[in-house]
């Protein structure tokens, strides 16, 4: 049987190789072997740290899948009629799962292992290559029984907001990270660090390497028994999985419901939303991950003493509950067509949705606003926050249902979802795009509460105040519109995806236009995952530190240079970041235009 | 202008394609006011993709779509306020119960709430959805999800009821009742079009039908006058031009 779903998923990939995504995967191969080879350098060259390196790739394991939606080609839901013992099943599975680029590319980095053990003598070596076969095997396992315990217990809100805490503390260090191995360098003793990388599960390898034989010998033992109870435990929790009914991620509660409430229009499809807002897993995790990333985001930082992100917690959550709500028709899936059967309905449509994510979201990021101001005790944050909080919030539920009316990335309707309780079954990568979108979009609208605050500080309040109901109203009247002429053309994109809703001519248009070239993919690339260092640590920090008169250089460039070049530099290292930013997000967007554009 | 004369249902040269395939090629049909209209075809025939450009759900490619006389491109709103639509496997407000579903859609249309009240409680009654009163659409059945879109489709009285394979997944005890509702509404002076491709069940309740194949309509008129001396489903292999297939392979089912 195993032969059999190896030979499945080859299948499943040869058809990936010459479908829409082909270039994406060869380029992520290409990416991933480049990083294998690095950890193989660092092996070579800097050997106390390949334990860390080694960590890295497990927790790329664990966390990849979280983030790109299971990462499973062989669903389990496949074969729930096989008449086959659960671990069996489970070998099979993983068997199967074994045939994939990201394991090919793993167990290329694990040769770093084998030249680790080099230097301890012959024996070592062949400790290595063994453990390097089971690190493998166990990095593989450990990253299917995360994805099966995070399928299962997201099936509460509780678990849900767990589940966001997890996600938005690691998204929360990809941005500022940076902070802890800067405190890290300053303080003494860094001998728990080591400790701490060797005893992961990407550690134990080397450790068996350092060992003593006998003492190695154990810990390939333990480390192969290890393997053993994991598969036994995937094997349960797949059994679970499969027989246990969760449709559609809805929280476990069961009584008569309170009255729905007798009002018409607008607050009947808030009142509509705000139900939703707290039935959907998926909606709940996705504001309580705005909610967490905003707080650790800006935590971080006080690693190093600097209270400075704090104050803004709320808006940092304002902009990512934003980020994460501008899908909101397409989540719904194709039941726009209930809004577009009633006479006149258009309107009362959007209007409520902005009220329900105004209520949603204004209370809880207002009250983190005042205890951020509050707790940083940044006394000078005060008119920054009065005046850019209403502006930013404002300018969010404008552009939330401007962007999901115009912009939809078409998901799976919601009774037709998988075994993933958080997945809306829409292209990651789009989504992602739109979350970058709001980034960069809504804090433009709250460019001229900021220069108030500049002028005059508490001027902030009224023009934030006033070109947030300025938002609200305006790009809300605009959806209202598009949605009115245009909302035939939008359920038939939800129904049947960019492609089937195309016309002939438009079709000939996507053809014309390929795919992304290779070379601005990786650029792309490049730039989305480099543009943080010099838009937030050489950039922005530093633009508060002076500001502020902080007196710490922590690892600032500009804050190192003469004082006449300090500016200039703050100002470039921004644009260079935005610039960044703005090529990985506006030129795919551009290149793929012809697809979208035109109904 | 609308007038009792004119047809429930009037679709003149619809067509639709899709990427390089016509799902409807031609699509000329007429449902007289007053009638139970039953549209049957083979799977892929454009029974669904048909009724969805009939009631404003797809833009067309070419063609024209009336609601007693009112255009249903032209005359959005109007049109509307006259159907009352079932689609196929469409998602609803999938985080409300079947009572809020039903409350919210009438008040979003402006109807009265007591009006609403009184109503809601009779479909749910009737439709025997009133036991399941802390469930969310989203956990019903496909056959609980039919009985709510009808309901959804009934709940301002319309003139015209559009029901895309209303009897799919549903028992024979709501089937029955379903069809006691359908006759009532029409005996009531409203008009009926649902599309189907159960032949014995077409033939029990509808009084004409039109026969989808390939993206046309190949025949359509009283039931007696495209079935004659045959039965509906007789009829019907002969129209499609399908031979029925199942008696050869397979030998080796018979252990």
């Amino acid at each position: 049987m195993a032969v059999v779903l190896i030979r499945m998923r080859l299948a499943l990939l040869r058809h990936a190789l010459r479908g829409d995504r082909a270039s994406s995967l060869v380029l992520g191969t290409v990416i991933g072997l480049i990083l294998a080879v690095g950890t193989v350098a660092v092996a070579v060259f800097w050997p106390p740290l390949l334990p860390a390196a080694l960590a890295v790739w497990l927790m790329g394991w664990i966390f990849g899948p979280i983030f790109t939606g299971g990462g499973e080609a062989l669903r389990p839901e496949y074969f729930t009629m096989i008449p086959a013992a659960p671990r069996r099943m489970a070998t099979a599975l993983l068997a199967g799962a074994f045939a994939s680029p990201a394991v090919m590319i793993t167990s290329v980095a694990l040769t770093s292992m084998a030249v680790y053990g080099w230097r301890f003598g012959l024996l070592a070596t062949l400790v290595a290559l063994v453990a390097a076969v089971i690190t493998l095997i166990t990095m593989v396992l450990v990253s299917r029984v995360t994805v099966a315990i995070f399928g299962l217990l997201v099936r509460s809100r509780a678990a849900a907001v767990l589940a966001a805490f997890v996600t938005g503390t690691v998204l929360a260090l990809s941005g500022n990270g940076w902070a802890l191995p800067v405190a890290a360098a300053t303080a003494e003793d860094l001998s728990w660090a080591g400790a701490l990388v060797r005893l992961l599960p990407s550690g134990w390898g080397i450790a068996a390497i350092e060992s003593s034989p006998p003492a190695a010998l154990g810990i390939l033992a333990a480390s192969a028994l290890v393997v053993v109870l994991l598969v036994a435990v995937w094997a349960v929790l797949l059994t679970r999985r499969v027989t246990s009914a969760a449709r559609g991620g809805v929280p476990a509660r069961r009584r008569r419901p309170r009255p729905f409430p007798m009002v018409r229009g607008v607050r009947a499809v808030a009142a509509k939303e705000l139900r939703t807002w707290s039935r959907d897993l998926i909606r709940v995790h996705l504001l309580s991950f705005a909610f967490f990333y905003a707080v650790v985001f800006t935590l971080l930082p006080v690693a190093i003493g600097w209270w400075g992100m704090v104050p803004f917690v709320g808006l940092i959550a304002v902009l990512m509950g934003a980020g994460v709500s501008a899908n909101l028709y397409a989540t719904d899936g194709t039941a726009l067509w209930l809004t577009l059967m009633t006479p006149g309905a258009e309107r009362a449509d959007v209007r409520g949705r902005q009220l329900a994510w105004l209520l949603a979201v204004g209370p809880a990021t207002a009250l983190l606003s005042v205890a951020g101001a509050a707790a940083s005790g940044e006394t000078w944050a005060w008119p920054w926050v009065a005046g850019l909080f209403p502006a930013v919030l404002g300018g969010a539920a404008g552009l939330v249902v401007l962007v999901a009316v115009t912009a939809p990335v078409p998901a799976t309707d919601p009774h037709r979802r998988g075994g993933d309780p958080l997945s809306s079954g829409a292209d990651e990568g789009g989504e992602t795009g739109l979350v970058w979108l709001m980034l960069i979009a809504v804090p433009v609208t709250a460019l001229p509460a900021a220069a108030a605050v500049l002028i005059e500080p508490w001027a902030g309040v009224p023009v934030g105040v006033a070109t947030g109901v300025l938002c609200v109203w305006g790009f809300g009247r605009i959806a209202a519109r598009r949605l009115a002429s245009g909302g035939t053309e939008l359920l038939a994109l939800l129904k049947y995806g960019s492609a089937a809703g195309r016309t002939v001519r438009e079709e000939e248009a996507a053809a014309a236009a390929p795919d992304l070239p290779l070379g601005h993919k990786i650029a792309v690339i490049v730039c989305y995952s480099l543009a943080w260092l010099p838009l937030f640590p050489q950039g922005i920090v530093p633009m508060f530190f002076k500001l502020f008169g902080v007196e710490d250089r922590v690892w600032f460039l500009a804050l190192y240079l003469p004082d006449a070049w300090q500016w200039p530099t703050i100002t470039l290292m921004i644009s260079i970041g935005l610039l960044m930013y703005g090529y990985a997000i506006l030129f795919p967007m551009r290149y793929r235009a012809p697809e979208t554009e035109q109904a | 202008m609308t007038t009792h004369e004119a047809p429930a249902l009037r679709a003149t040269g619809l067509r639709k394609v899709f990427g390089d395939r016509a799902a409807v090629e031609q699509v000329d049909l007429s449902v007289p006011a007053g009638s139970l209209y039953g549209l049957v075809g083979p799977n892929g025939a454009g029974k669904t993709t048909t009724l969805a450009m009939a009631v404003g759900l797809l833009r067309p490619d070419a063609g024209h779509a009336e609601i007693f006389g009112v255009d249903v491109w032209k005359d959005t709103v109007r049109a509307k306020s006259l159907i009352g639509v079932l689609p196929d496997g469409h998602a609803m407000p999938e985080r409300l119960t079947g009572r809020e579903v039903l409350t919210y859609l009438g008040l979003l249309r402006g109807m009265a709430p007591e009006v609403v009240v009184e109503r809601t409680e009779e479909l749910l009654q009737v439709l025997e959805l009133d036991t399941a009163e802390g469930t969310l659409v989203i956990e019903y059945s496909t056959g609980m999800r039919k009985k709510i879109g009808l309901a959804v489709a009934l709940l301002h009285a319309p003139r015209l009821l559009v029901l895309d394979e209303p009897f799919e997944a549903i028992d024979p005890v709501s089937a029955m009742t379903i069809r006691t509702i359908l006759r009532r509404f029409v005996e009531g002076g409203g008009s009926v079009v649902i599309s189907s491709h159960v032949m014995a069940l077409v033939e029990g309740i509808c009084d004409h039908v039109g026969v989808i194949s390939g993206g046309r309509v190949v025949a359509e008129g009283r039931l007696d006058e495209v079935r004659r001396s045959r039965s509906l489903e007789e009829a019907f292999v002969e129209l499609v031009g399908a031979r029925a297939g199942g008696t050869e392979g397979l030998s080796w089912l018979s252990s």
